[in-house]
């Protein structure tokens, strides 16, 4: 409630300052309608901290976004941004958010400066998840991108934006903090965030490499957690529910990128890594999009794969536990519920319909690892436990624009 | 086909070759598009790159911190041509690209011009202002910053 006003208050005193020199204020937006169904109707489609696992087949709800941007023009070298977005949200309703909401300072016309609610830039394109339109895909792979379910950045960043030779670099350090909720009822958070990303842009290549580190808390909700900590706490084993859930943790996200776009073939590739020491797995996953255009018309193939490089729960303190009945199937589906790990092939083509407006459609064959639930949620308790090991089709279709 | 024809389809083409050769040589400055700002402005003739870094957001000023009001002409082939000889990106490369500069809130988009009429008056108001114009278009008013190409 209390960030619902903001933006309606900055929307406000836009548009009142705005009076003065109609010029200075820009308002604009975006918007996707998109849905998704899979063939399995057992597992659904979800995007990690960003929408509700739907009953509805197909689901708007992962894909679907409005957003509206007001930029105001103070002087000849600061601005104010705030853009309010509408999508699905884990808690299953459509509440508007602000998604930015800074200051912008010119500092050197090699500078800037902003402080406010910004986009977190883990990844080559985190700042522009929600700008489908600047995409080839019906959304960016998640076998990447579901590796940081947080979006917002509040803080500071700084653009330092040089050219040498005929290559343009931006270095854009950031620092802050982020919270966001998980289905279900979840509240995860990062504390000091502090990274780097380098962007050189050369003709047709840019390469893209990041890395930030912050504090880490998550307070889980799910079945599996609040069944499990009261459990091993009778069991004297409070050392792994610390480890589950807390505020004390660390995570470090890394990434390496290329884009080659030279108006006729597109290549994208991604590298991209999360380390955590406790609360969330660490993973790694990476993905190649190769497109060529044919006018308006540009097909595409997508090959991604999501590896978990830790569980959250180790093993070896699995193997320490009395054999309980159910126990050990307890924190296996803890682990699972929380690993992404799936590889994926995906043909899709982007038809630009005409000027600011963009179709696109996708076919995903995704197949979860063993120990995994993919990008999928389970439709009901008995679904849980047959997550990994599954082979699933995803139709998705999409209608982009800006205005 | 006939002998005769070839050879009467290779002279035509010789000849327009040529013809296309006088014609560069007599108007070596012809350009299909030209950056312009106000005849009054103060604002220097600029390099291919300098405008290419302002119409892609990548600067808001000119070398010396000099701020600019860029133009857009509306969507239409001179505004694609344009983007095309100085960035060499196609219109919907160029789409995509601004919607994600504008909506990760990285840079403003250039203000559009009602029309390629409507260019010089908002340009007359304007001394920090630059925009574009088919090469044909140019009056007294106006000042040639970079002809493309």
């Amino acid at each position: 409630m209390k960030w619902a006003t903001i933006p309606a208050l900055a929307m406000w005193a836009l548009s009142a300052s705005a009076s003065d020199d109609l010029q200075a204020l820009t308002l604009s937006g975006f918007a996707t309608l998109g849905v998704v169904a899979t063939d399995k109707a057992d597992m659904r489609f979800t995007r990690v901290g960003i929408d509700r696992p739907g009953t509805e087949r197909p689901d708007t709800g992962p894909d679907s976004v409005l957003g509206v941007q007001g930029n105001l023009r103070l002087g000849e070298s600061s601005s104010a941004v705030v853009q309010v977005v509408s999508r699905e949200n884990t808690k299953g309703n459509y509440a508007p958010r602000p998604t930015l909401a800074f200051l912008s300072h010119q500092v050197t016309p090699e500078l800037s400066a902003r402080a406010g609610r910004l986009r977190i830039p883990f990844f080559m394109q985190s700042d522009s998840l929600n700008i489908n339109y600047a995409h080839p895909w019906v959304r960016p792979p998640e076998e990447v991108y579901g590796l940081s379910p947080f979006a917002d950045l509040d803080g500071i960043d700084l653009l330092y934006r040089v050219r040498a030779g005929e290559t343009d670099i931006e270095l854009h350090p950031f620092f802050g903090t982020s919270r966001i909720s998980l289905y279900p009822d979840t509240k995860a958070r990062l504390k000091r965030v502090a990274g780097a990303n380098l962007t050189l842009s050369h003709g047709d290549l840019s390469v893209h490499l990041g890395h930030a580190e912050a504090r880490l808390e998550i307070n889980w909700q799910d079945p599996f957690y609040t069944a499990l900590a009261p459990a091993l706490r009778d069991l004297g084993r409070d050392g792994i529910v610390a480890r589950m859930a807390g505020n004390d943790g660390t995570t470090r996200f890394s990434s390496a990128g290329f884009q080659w776009d030279d108006g006729r073939w597109l290549v994208i590739g991604e590298y991209a890594r999360r380390q955590a020491d406790r609360y969330a797995n660490s993973a790694h996953g990476w993905q190649l999009t190769a497109g060529h255009r044919f006018g308006t018309v540009m097909p595409y193939m997508v090959v991604a794969r999501h590896i978990q490089d830790a569980a959250v729960v180790d093993m070896e303190d699995v193997r320490s536990l009395p054999p309980l009945p159910g126990l050990a199937e307890l924190i296996s589906g803890f682990n699972a519920s929380r690993n992404l790990a799936q590889h994926s092939v995906t043909a899709g083509v982007r038809w630009d319909v005409r000027s600011n407006a963009a179709m696109k459609a996708e076919f995903t064959r995704a197949r979860t690892d063993a120990n995994a639930w993919g990008t999928f949620d389970p439709s009901s308790e008995a679904a849980a436990s047959r997550m990994g090991g599954r082979s699933i089709n995803i139709l998705s279709l999409s209608v982009d624009v800006t205005f | 086909m006939s002998h005769s024809r070839i050879r009467c389809r290779l002279r035509r083409t010789t000849l327009s070759l040529a013809g296309a050769l006088a014609f560069a040589a007599t108007t070596a400055h012809a350009a299909e598009v030209v950056l312009v700002t106000s005849a009054a402005s103060g604002i220097p003739a600029l390099t291919a790159e300098e405008a290419s870094q302002l119409y892609l957001g990548r600067r808001t000023t000119l070398s010396d911190g000099t701020a600019v009001t860029l133009y857009d002409l509306p969507g239409g082939p001179t505004r694609d041509r344009f983007y095309e000889l100085l960035t060499g990106k196609n219109p919907n490369q160029i789409r995509a690209y601004w919607s994600r500069q504008v909506f990760t809130g990285r840079a403003l988009p250039p203000r559009e011009a009602k029309s390629a009429d409507d260019l010089p008056t908002l340009l007359s108001n304007d001394g920090a202002a630059i925009g574009y114009l088919p090469d044909g278009q140019i009056n007294p008013r106006l000042r040639v910053l970079l002809k493309l190409p």
